[in-house]
């Protein structure tokens, strides 16, 4: 769960996502990251918000994304074939190619135990379970993101 | 005598300053303290029976580690201040 | 190479040139990085005698083998020269984002030599780096700087910069980074309007790796749980940022009032204080990068005269504009503060100057005529008016650019400049904090409270409780909190740390990042060899232990209340005592066996 209005900038989410990831500090390996608006005197959080109906899912040509049951939006690495397609369908830009990597990379949630969310100082970022409210809320937050920048990549 | 609350102490206290009419300890002021504004005031300032090492306690001033503690005797011309362990730079 | 990138990019302004260096391992090894490294290098490629405005010192941006990890609050970068403000071996620290981003870009640091015929900057882009004109931007002010420069480079770029007052050499002038972050004090920011230098911009993709990533990720675990569990960096700083000091220090009757005239006790206190900041003006804290405190402040001045929006202000400017110049009022204090982030001014300073100035307009020597207006302590209007008349040095403001020492100087009143090695001294009245004065009067870059920080230990009883009003213990305390910041800035991450860590912890995290098998003791021995270069640095400057001092009236004036009534600052015993501690001979001048013992001969 994001709470952007907790959020203090201090990008640890994006070190701690990337060290987890690649066992080195690259922000640029995050799966997670911190968008600043100094006016508005805000920094949000971006990850991806595992979409209820993924526009990654609906665009990939091998099937290498699917919702998993336990409702995350995962990708088959085997499958994948690096066409970066879902990167450009991504209405939120949250997913994106690693260069260090070589590959498609996406929030996979740690397997159940985010760092992001874990190493957070202020509790921007939360992981919770799935409850019904709090599916709620992420959809809000969502729905907010989706109407703030979907307009660019679609 | 004149009691201050600085910082998160004041939220525990739920005023800035107090004045009382008390003789005694520090020890016993805080006791008394405690008493008045309850247990969100006494979990900040006690750990049991001793002074919290969280808070740092004034007497005109000087801390109380450098006076007689707890047992630092207090005049009616006092004034107190508590404060919670913080700092800055 | 772990821990560090392995390169330092050398930039030559007079010739336009640019050469990427190895670090030198041996060097690391003994300085570890940032300020360590940095004076390393000075010593070594600099005469300390020269002027600090000329071509020929250098400039150096440097990084530590934590910065940009996950270590404990590792956004930390520094600035080092020969500071225009002290004559002093200069360095200021910052946080905010960009030292990580250099080290991302594969940086260690950067030396900047020479001067550049017309104005440039610094553009890093991974390995493209180019010096690119910047006629364009010069005049323009931290903000509109950075963001034309994040318009013509990259947006995920970062920014470190000088504003007006930079280019115009105001002696105490920051670089600004992030735009509000600044490496303040002892005057960079003139140096780099010196060399022409408007501004570094860069952008890193590069990984910064770890020598041991599990047992890394096991010690800054570890230290965040501290910081999370510690009163101080779990709860006082994130509350209330450092200005929660305001109260205590007023209430221990040592936070100087009126230019240090007038006692340790202000009437105003409540008003100025970090407790009145979130009230009244805080919109939301801020963390530097990686940073789990977020002790930063983003304020908002709502409405009046003094209507702003910005970053701070901290504990230091809420004195120096506040207490120092007997202002009460916050909104005012808040707008000087954004105007020294906008202009790059660093506020304990320029506040301090403005007060020593308010005390000569008081005194009759300076005239309304001189100044161009009333000059009383308590002039809210006036705080404001004169920081932005100094930036762009107009009218009076081009004598205040001088700070407080120089200022007083001409008029013939030096005694009235709360200065130490022409720096002005922080908050913490040295009369009322007896070791504060010990470490203001040794400090390598003049009046400074972040180089000897025994208000931890005097005030606020971390790790031990010292009376603050004898001189028993100082000087060996002193020399530890010398040797172990020394450490902490040369390693990249923030001092505000220590609070809740001590040497074990930071050793721990160092050891893991560069897979050194040392022990505690010789981590903390990196510091001592680091105080004691900068020492010779200062000595070679033409620094001796005359200037080892405060000024007369912390010796010579007795606080009129509070519970240190009637005290000056013993330095005098004090002093001997840290000669003996710090292995120097009586003149305070390294012996030759403290040098060879500390490998640096």
């Amino acid at each position: 769960m994001l709470s952007p209005e907790k959020c203090i900038g201090c990008r640890t989410c994006e070190i701690v996502c990337s060290f987890n990831k690649i066992k080195a500090f690259n922000p640029k390996n995050a799966r997670v990251s911190v968008l600043m608006y100094d006016e508005a005197a805000i920094s949000v959080p971006m990850m991806c918000m595992q979409c209820e109906d993924p526009s990654c899912m609906k665009v990939c040509p091998t099937g290498a994304i699917a919702k998993r049951a336990d409702g995350m939006v995962a990708i088959e690495e085997k499958r994948c074939i690096g066409c970066k397609l879902c990167v450009s369908a991504c209405p939120l830009g949250n997913i994106t190619f690693s260069p260090t990597e070589k590959k498609v990379v996406k929030c996979d949630l740690c397997n159940g135990e985010p760092k992001c969310a874990e190493f957070c100082p202020s509790g921007a970022i939360e992981f919770k379970e799935a409850a019904p409210s709090t599916i709620r809320r992420k959809k809000v937050i969502a729905e907010r993101f989706k109407e703030l920048f979907g307009e660019v990549s679609e | 005598m004149k009691v201050k609350f600085f910082a998160h102490i004041r939220d525990c206290a739920g005023v800035r300053e107090d004045t009382v009419q008390f003789s005694g300890t520090v020890g016993e002021l805080l006791l008394y303290l405690s008493n008045k504004y309850g247990n969100t005031f006494r979990g900040a300032v006690l750990a049991g029976n001793q002074v919290s090492d969280r808070v740092i306690i004034l007497v005109n001033g000087r801390n109380i580690v450098h006076l007689d503690g707890v047992d630092t005797v207090l005049d009616e011309e006092d004034e107190v201040s508590i404060f919670p362990v913080v700092a800055g730079g | 190479m772990i821990g560090w990138t392995g390169c330092i990019l050398r930039v030559n302004l007079s010739e336009g040139t640019i050469k990427k260096e190895a670090l030198a391992r041996s060097d690391a090894r003994l300085y570890l990085g940032g300020r360590g490294l940095g004076t390393k290098i000075m010593m070594d490629e600099v005469d300390p005698r020269v002027d600090p405005l000329s071509p020929e010192n250098k400039l150096i941006f440097m990084t530590g083998p934590l910065t940009g990890t996950m270590a404990a609050s590792p956004g930390r970068y520094m600035v080092i020269a020969k500071a225009p403000l002290t004559g002093t071996i200069g360095c200021a620290n910052s946080g905010g984002h960009f030292g990580p981003e250099l080290k991302f870009a594969g940086y260690d640091g950067i030396i900047f030599e020479g001067k550049a015929d017309q104005p440039v900057y610094l553009w890093i882009d991974d390995d493209k780096v180019e010096l690119r004109p910047a006629g364009h931007l010069w005049g323009k002010n931290v903000f509109e700087t950075t963001d034309k420069l994040l318009e013509e480079t990259r947006e995920d770029a970062r920014v470190a910069c000088i504003g007006p007052a930079g280019e115009k050499g105001v002696l105490f002038a920051t670089v600004m980074n992030d735009k509000n972050r600044a490496a303040g004090r002892t005057g960079m920011g003139a140096v780099m309007g010196a060399k022409n230098l408007k501004a570094v911009v860069v952008r890193g993709s590069k990984s910064v790796e770890v020598a041991d990533p599990e047992k890394f990720l096991e010690v800054c675990t570890e230290a965040r749980r501290k910081l999370k569990a510690h009163p101080v960096t779990g709860e006082g700083l994130p509350t209330y940022g450092t200005g929660v000091l305001v109260n205590i220090l007023n209430q221990m009757g040592a936070l100087p009032t009126r230019n240090w005239r007038d006692g340790g006790i202000f009437e105003h206190a409540e008003n100025i204080s970090g407790e009145a900041l979130v009230e009244k003006y805080l919109i939301r804290n801020k963390g530097c990068f990686g940073c789990s405190i977020g002790c930063g402040r983003l304020t908002k001045i709502p409405e009046g005269k003094f209507k702003s929006f910005g970053e701070g202000p901290e504990y230091e400017a809420e004195w120096s504009y506040g207490a120092a110049c007997g202002v009460g009022d916050l909104a005012a204090i808040c707008q000087a503060n954004f105007i020294c982030n906008e202009l790059g001014l660093d506020p304990i300073t320029m506040g301090a100057t403005i007060a020593c100035a308010m005390e000569m307009y008081e005194k009759g020597i300076l005239s309304k005529e001189e100044v161009g207006r009333e000059l009383n302590f308590g002039d809210a209007e006036a705080i404001v008016e004169l920081t932005r008349m100094t930036g762009m040095r107009d009218g009076f403001g081009d004598q205040l650019a001088l700070g407080s020492y120089r200022l007083a100087e001409k008029w013939g009143h030096s005694e009235l400049s709360m200065s130490v090695k022409k720096q002005e001294m922080p908050a913490y009245d040295a009369r009322g904090v007896q070791g504060m004065g010990l470490s203001y009067a040794t400090s390598n870059r003049g009046g400074c409270h972040v180089r000897g920080y025994m208000t931890s230990v005097e005030v606020l009883g971390i790790p031990e409780k010292l009376d603050p009003l004898v001189t028993d213990e100082k000087a060996g305390w002193l020399k530890i909190f010398q040797d172990l910041t020394a450490v902490f800035d040369s390693a990249g991450i923030c001092l505000f740390t220590s609070f809740a860590l001590g040497l074990p912890d930071l050793a721990g995290m160092l050891r893991a990042a560069v897979g050194w098998g040392c022990t505690d003791e010789e981590i903390l021995r990196i510091g001592e060899r680091i105080w004691n270069l900068e020492r010779l640095f200062n000595i070679r400057a033409g620094f001796t232990k005359a200037d080892d001092t405060l000024p007369p009236r912390l010796l010579e004036e007795p606080l009129p209340s509070g519970p240190a009534r009637g005290k000056v600052n013993q330095l005098e015993v004090m002093l001997k005592e840290y000669y003996v501690v710090r292995g120097w001979n009586e003149d305070g001048v390294p012996t030759e066996e403290k040098m060879a013992e500390l490998s640096l001969r």
